[in-house]
């Protein structure tokens, strides 16, 4: 037989784009053909959790937090973390889920995770989308975005961070299983310190300096500001900070994934 | 052509670095050599056969491959709760095969002869079906050198029947590396063989010497 002309071998870069398509197809289907509830659960949680929450601050008698409508406070803080934390939940399985699937030569763990990544800021962004939507036709809350840009950036740097966790919280689970728990009970203080559910303007310095080293509390800020200009944003928030956290834990995150790859692999 | 150079492999446990599965093992396979590999349970031929394809990484040494390689058929890497299908349809997408995946997929369905199940998730398969999907799905594609641990064993006799003409067809444009118990699947596809024995690989041109190998070493 003769020698196999070069081209029908592909190159890296060809293997790993479809290789990113195909799993992203694959997640998405599994993302919301998994049970009945999949795809309701997908808005029903943060509506869900909004009106909880609201029942809370109507029964304490707050209607207004730092110049903003509680209601519209409530959604923005809450869709948009979200962002974050099912970034980060997800990416923290993605390994063990999709562990068949490296019976395939092309398929490495880190796609895994960038290609879940990709989906649940694409859903993440969806909901905001239909949560606001349905908020200011339905309820008359005063959603409308007053500097849209600035709220998709707080947006991006939010994903970004969800990222950078979930990709550092997916190697130290693969390699050490306890580590998941503890990383779950992390999850507790870094949510309530985020500014999501409860307002953090009357915390007291030097108590809400500490708050702000949680990079969370800077993009929701922003993103509320996004919605009205009236509002009060906490003294000390810095959109710049979050996304050094973001890219610092990013870049954390890929080298411990490069580091320890074989390792992951062969468990 | 594949080339190993010094490939050593061990695998962590709980107790801290296992022992030695291969050692220093150095081997080239060329074009259109189909081999068997031959050793006894737990000789270190499913690791071999993995570290071969690529999807698990030797602790030590090199390994070059020059070809387009399958994954080791017969071991069923599928989602369970997805279709057969979605299976199919993820795998072409893998490979790069996204102009023709309507084609691909009749002849997996096929291939396979597992009709409507082929829209039914995979974890409503018997072990037989799904390996005969698994083996259909591999001979979608043109590979140069197939992996192949225990496939043709895969499903019932008639099938196995198939498989193996399938095989035969393909010899000639493709070549087999592949590792069984049975002899006569060894003896009926490949021409060389290796016989691995406590972590070393021997190599033989001729598969008749690396089984009267494997079978001296037993009578010891």
């Amino acid at each position: 037989m003769t020698t196999i002309p070069n081209e029908r071998l592909r190159t890296p870069l060809a293997v790993t784009l479809s290789v990113w398509k195909a799993l992203f197809l694959r997640e998405t289907v599994t993302r919301l053909s998994s049970g009945r509830g999949a795809t309701v659960w997908l808005l029903g949680e943060p509506i869900l959790h909004v009106v909880i929450m609201l029942i809370i601050f109507t029964v304490i008698r707050i209607k207004v937090v730092s110049g903003i409508d509680v209601l519209a406070w409530l959604i923005v803080g809450l869709t948009f973390i979200s962002v974050f934390k099912r970034t980060s939940s997800q990416l923290q399985n993605a390994i063990n889920a999709n562990r068949t699937l490296f019976g395939y030569r092309q398929v490495k763990p880190v796609d895994t995770l960038l290609t879940r990544a990709f989906l649940e800021g694409f859903l993440a962004l969806l909901v905001i989308i239909i949560t606001s939507v349905g908020a200011i036709f339905l309820m008359d809350v005063d959603l409308i975005p007053d500097d849209l840009g600035i709220m998709l950036i707080a947006f991006f740097g939010l994903w970004l961070m969800g990222l950078g966790y979930g990709l550092i919280c997916s190697v130290a689970t693969e390699l050490i299983p306890e580590l998941g728990k503890i990383i779950g009970m992390l999850g507790m203080p870094i949510y309530i310190t985020s500014g999501a559910i409860f307002p953090l303007h009357n915390i007291p310095q030097p108590y809400l300096g500490w708050v702000l080293y949680n990079p969370l509390v800077h993009g929701l800020e922003i993103a509320r500001l996004g919605v009205s200009p009236y509002y009060h944003v906490i003294h000390g928030t810095n959109l710049m900070y979050l996304f050094q956290c973001a890219l610092v834990s990013i870049f954390f995150g890929l080298a411990l994934q490069i580091r320890f790859a074989r390792r992951i692999l062969t468990k | 052509m594949i080339i190993l150079e010094n490939i050593s492999k061990r695998y962590h446990t709980n107790h801290g670095p296992g022992k030695w599965v291969l050692e220093d093992v150095s081997f080239t396979i060329p074009r259109n050599v189909s081999v068997g590999i031959v050793g006894g349970n737990g000789a270190g031929k499913s690791t071999l056969l993995r570290i071969i394809g690529g999807i698990d990484q030797p602790s030590r040494g090199r390994i070059e491959r020059h070809c387009r390689m399958s994954w080791p058929i017969g071991s069923a890497n599928m989602q369970p709760s997805l279709t057969g299908r979605q299976n199919a349809k993820f795998l072409c997408r893998v490979h790069g095969h996204e102009d023709d995946i309507p084609e691909r997929l009749a002849f997996i369905q096929d291939f396979a002869e597992i009709g409507s199940l082929f829209d039914e998730p995979v974890k409503t398969y018997s072990p037989g079906m799904k390996s005969r999907l698994q083996f259909g799905i591999s001979l979608a594609f043109k590979f140069e050198v197939y992996i192949s641990d225990e496939a043709t064993s895969a499903g019932d006799a008639s099938f196995r029947q198939k498989a193996a003409d399938a095989f035969k067809n393909m010899i000639g444009q493709a070549s087999l590396v592949m590792a069984a118990h049975g002899e006569g699947a060894l003896k009926e596809f490949c021409t060389s063989g290796i016989f691995l024995n406590k972590g070393r690989a021997v190599w033989f041109d001729d598969l008749d010497d690396a089984l009267s190998a494997y079978k001296d070493s037993i009578k010891k």
